[in-house]
């Protein structure tokens, strides 16, 4: 290059540009929650908790169908980059189910009176954040290959409450309300600027999950390069 | 303006964890920055001591 001036590769720019476009849609998401959308009747100003919630609850459904893929491709092929990928989608799954287990019982206590009900949605939920707990405490030791299998049995395994908890909304009589995003018959229940309020939240969540991911994804590279390098200084200083 | 409150309380929880996580992964992704830079400098001083001993011995 003229002038030893190095030319930078469009893709090393991606951070910076696609962390600008994941503010933009939060700053919109924000916008549109607590200006445009008009507050419901029945509920109230607290039923604008159900932009983030629900949003939370997709995101988290997308980071543990990211485990459920990585780990498969992971026990099929035996390459790290996918035991990385499914690792931390899987502290993503446990961090939006933790925002959507906050929320919810926010939401609930001024709607239903209470914080907590063992309703079969809410019990599933539960469930699922104990799952994905137990497979990160089970993944903790970043070195032992067989703990990293053990974990993704359990990261497939574990997804099978996903549906569940999907299939529990829509025909469980139970406390928590029913779809309204997208009913039975492809219907929406909600009015056309809420619908809209709802999907830039939902692309906002869903743009913060693949920046995050990013993000985890190269702590997990280093630490893994930290232990091989680790593995060389010893053998270089002891033999 | 009824419940408030609460509303206030689910967007504040929301944001102070998404915050606090975002920290933490700038923080781990530093400090493991910093870690590997010194081990690649141990590993060098390493490999240029074995050598300088294996001419020594030769």
């Amino acid at each position: 290059m003229a002038g030893g001036e190095k030319k930078r590769h469009p893709l090393s720019l991606w951070p910076g540009w696609y962390a600008t476009l994941t503010y933009v849609a939060m700053v919109a998401a924000l916008w549109c929650i607590f200006v445009y959308a008009p507050t419901e009747k029945a509920q109230g100003i607290v039923q604008r908790i159900f932009y983030f919630h629900v949003s939370s609850a997709m995101t988290m459904f997308v980071a543990f169908f990211v485990v459920f893929v990585a780990s498969i491709i992971y026990l099929w092929k035996h390459a790290d980059w996918w035991d990385q990928t499914a690792m931390s989608a899987a502290e993503l799954g446990v961090l939006f189910c933790t925002l959507v287990l906050i929320t919810g019982p926010i939401w609930g206590r001024p709607i239903w009176g209470v914080w907590w009900t063992w309703d079969p949605t809410l019990t599933l939920t539960l469930v699922l954040w104990l799952i994905y707990v137990a497979y990160l405490m089970l993944r903790a030791d970043a070195t032992d290959p067989r703990r990293a299998r053990f974990a993704a049995v359990l990261g497939i395994v574990g997804f099978i409450d996903v549906p569940l908890i999907r299939w529990s909304i829509e025909k469980w009589r139970n406390l928590h309300p029913e779809p309204v995003v997208v009913q039975s018959g492809g219907t929406t229940g909600l009015p056309p600027a809420m619908m809209l309020t709802f999907l830039v939240s939902l692309a906002a969540f869903l743009l913060l999950f693949v920046f995050l991911l990013r993000q985890r994804m190269a702590v997990a590279r280093r630490r893994h390069e930290l232990e091989v390098l680790r593995h060389k200084v010893d053998e270089a200083l002891f033999g | 303006m009824k419940n408030f409150w609460y509303l206030f309380s689910a967007y504040t929880i929301i944001w102070t964890a998404l915050w606090a996580y975002v920290v933490y992964l700038s923080q781990a992704n530093r400090a493991l920055k910093q870690d590997i830079e010194a081990l690649r400098a141990q590993l060098d001083n390493a490999i240029a001591a074995n050598d300088a001993s294996k001419k020594g011995s030769v």
